[in-house]
């Protein structure tokens, strides 16, 4: 099979296997999505030959893109829900914790398969989130934030009021865990692949939810909700779906951490610095850039990970303030960064595809 | 068309609205003016359904409307403009007049295609093609209320509510805004309530005039008419000369 390669004009055109493909030369034209989605998945590799060239074990890094993930799963849905109530919720732990605890009940006194609580978790979130949806039009700025973030204090108080269930700050051990091969770094690669699958699922239904006409009308929402009415947008049911479901999808972290866990503790989710961390890789990410998540839930896990080893005792501190002059630095995220280096881009965008 | 009876809305001790009762025909131009603060403003917020009113009743196409929300409204064919340009700022032209489409009854129906065509067609309608890129903060007052038209105007409407289109304008500007308000009257085949301070373009665009005054309807009739009415022009002595 002969491949032929021939450079043109800003370009390198490939005949091989019978066809022609086409490589624009210039950075700013690759399909960076693809590159992107090719890096992610590339992750552990690339980590697992980081750490044999510095001589370090790479368990800890693979851990580390794990609790990215998890960051990762919980921010998309957040920043759907941010754009389409136009109000951000100050609570998001407090769905996982609701997916957890039922992922970790469920598995622990019934002995149901991960399989199956899957959906249970999922549900329970979405059946949560819709009775919590009014507050989304009942409430708006200061009020709607104090009512998010009531919501975990009052479940961690819970928590330790039924500690006979929920077991308090020792969590709910025994578990059933997705993954035992009976090699330890192989499990932490599988579950590496599972909350990228997660995480990337998440990425391609919000990336269409968001380019559909919903996305469109979430936008007037996010702008404002009175405009939103004269344009004839049911401003309230959109309100009401959006958080219905983007509470549904944050529950399925804490399912994940359960059977990632073999445990469930609840307290250990349900505190601010978690919240703060979630709410960074939103705000670092970009204003509703979902690609930008991506990698500001690496760059935070990251850099959480290198200041828990290197500051000790100081690590949430340098961890906090390295953060914070980020904030000050990237006003528009990780994605403001890469957007400015295109060469021409209308957000939100159409895409006219034809029938061929 | 319209039919409203005995509204009243009140804010506090204040009665913003009290106790109007008025009938628009369909195809008709109606002017509605009274001085600062006598509640036409909120008139046009409780037939729109911004605003809910504490008493009386709004009846549209025969269909009682009283307690149906703005969006409702829109969405049978009530659009407005604002006193003040409200469009989502941050986004195009293009795309502001895009959301009004997809907003609209038939929104569901059509593809993004075919709504991105919709709303070209409006810019043009309103010589605003060129400015479809240009993101809306960027606008001058004068395209900002011509957006806000062709964006009401997207929603396909049956009745048109201006909210003082003419506002922030230089007298040419308010010509060509009138001009235009006609044209798709006639074009559309609208019913029109137009609230406006600048008399005298209203006295030539519309049939007729309702007059207001500290909530209450003080005057109905042919502009040419009621504007000589010595209650009218008491209520306007040093507001305006008519």
């Amino acid at each position: 099979m002969e491949i032929k390669f021939e450079p043109r004009r800003g370009r390198l055109v490939i005949h091989a296997f019978g066809r022609k493909y086409d490589w624009i030369i210039e950075p700013r034209y690759w399909r960076n999505p693809v590159i992107g989605f090719l890096i992610w998945l590339s992750l552990p590799l690339i980590v697992t030959l980081v750490a044999s060239l510095i001589n370090i074990k790479p368990v800890a890094l693979i851990s580390t893109l794990i609790f990215a993930n998890i960051l990762i799963i919980v921010s998309i849905p957040l920043v759907l829900q941010i754009i389409g109530t136009g109000r951000v919720n100050f609570g998001p732990h407090f769905f996982v914790a609701l997916g957890g605890y039922t992922a970790a009940l469920l598995s622990k006194n019934f002995g149901i398969s991960p399989i199956l609580t899957l959906p249970v978790s999922f549900i329970i979130g979405l059946l949560i989130g819709l009775a919590l949806s009014p507050i989304t039009i009942i409430s708006r700025g200061v009020y709607f934030v104090l009512i998010t973030l009531l919501l975990p204090f009052i479940l961690a108080e819970l928590a330790y009021w039924r500690s006979d269930i929920f077991g308090a700050e020792t969590g709910i051990p025994g578990v059933e865990v997705m993954v035992h091969t009976g090699n330890f770094m192989n499990d932490l690669i599988i579950y590496f692949y599972i909350s990228f699958l997660i995480g990337f699922l998440y990425l391609l239904i919000v990336d269409r939810v968001l380019r559909s006409r919903y996305g469109f009308l979430m936008g007037v929402i996010n702008e404002d909700e009175d405009v939103a009415a004269a344009y004839g947008i049911d401003v309230n049911r959109i309100k009401v779906i959006v958080f219905t479901f983007t509470s549904g999808a944050m529950a399925v972290a804490g399912w994940f951490l359960a059977h990632y866990q073999g445990s469930f503790t609840g307290p250990a989710w349900l505190t601010p610095a978690f919240l703060i961390l979630v709410l960074l890789t939103t705000t670092l990410g970009g204003k509703g850039a979902i690609y930008g998540v991506v990698i500001s839930g690496y760059v935070i896990a990251m850099l959480r990970e290198v200041t828990r080893t290197t500051f000790g005792e100081l690590s949430t501190v340098a961890l906090f303030l390295i953060l914070l002059i980020l904030l000050y630095l990237l006003r528009e995220g990780f994605w403001g960064l890469y957007r400015k280096r295109r060469y021409r881009e209308y957000e939100p965008s159409i895409r006219i595809r034809r029938k061929t | 068309m319209l039919k409203v009876s005995r509204l009243t809305k009140r804010f506090g001790g204040i009665i913003a609205v009290n106790d109007v009762s008025f009938e628009v025909k369909k195809g008709e131009i109606v002017g509605l003016i009274g001085p600062n603060g006598a509640g036409k403003s909120t008139l046009i917020n409780l037939i729109s359904g911004f605003y809910m009113p504490d008493k009386g009743s709004i009846e549209f196409n025969g269909k009682e409307i009283t307690k149906s929300k703005m969006y409702e409204r829109a969405k049978m064919g009530i659009a407005r403009t604002f006193q003040n340009p409200r469009l989502v700022s941050n986004m195009t032209a293009l795309m502001n007049v895009i959301y009004a489409v997809l907003g609209s009854e038939r929104g569901k129906k059509i593809s993004l295609v075919e709504a991105y065509g919709e709303a070209m067609y409006y810019l043009d309608l309103f010589g605003l093609l060129k400015k479809r890129d240009i993101v809306v903060s960027d606008l001058p007052i004068y395209e900002l209320r011509l957006l806000e038209l062709a964006r009401a105007l997207a929603l396909q409407p049956k009745l048109l509510l201006i909210d003082e289109a003419m506002a922030g304008l230089n007298p040419a500007e308010a010509e060509s805004v009138s001009r235009l308000i006609n044209r798709i009257r006639e074009e559309f085949d609208l019913t029109i309530i137009w609230v406006e301070h600048v008399l005298k373009i209203l006295m030539k665009s519309v049939e007729r005039i309702i007059v207001m005054h500290y909530g209450k309807l003080l005057a109905d009739g042919f502009p040419e008419e009621v504007v000589k009415k010595p209650e009218v022009v008491e209520a306007y002595v040093g507001e305006e000369r008519v």
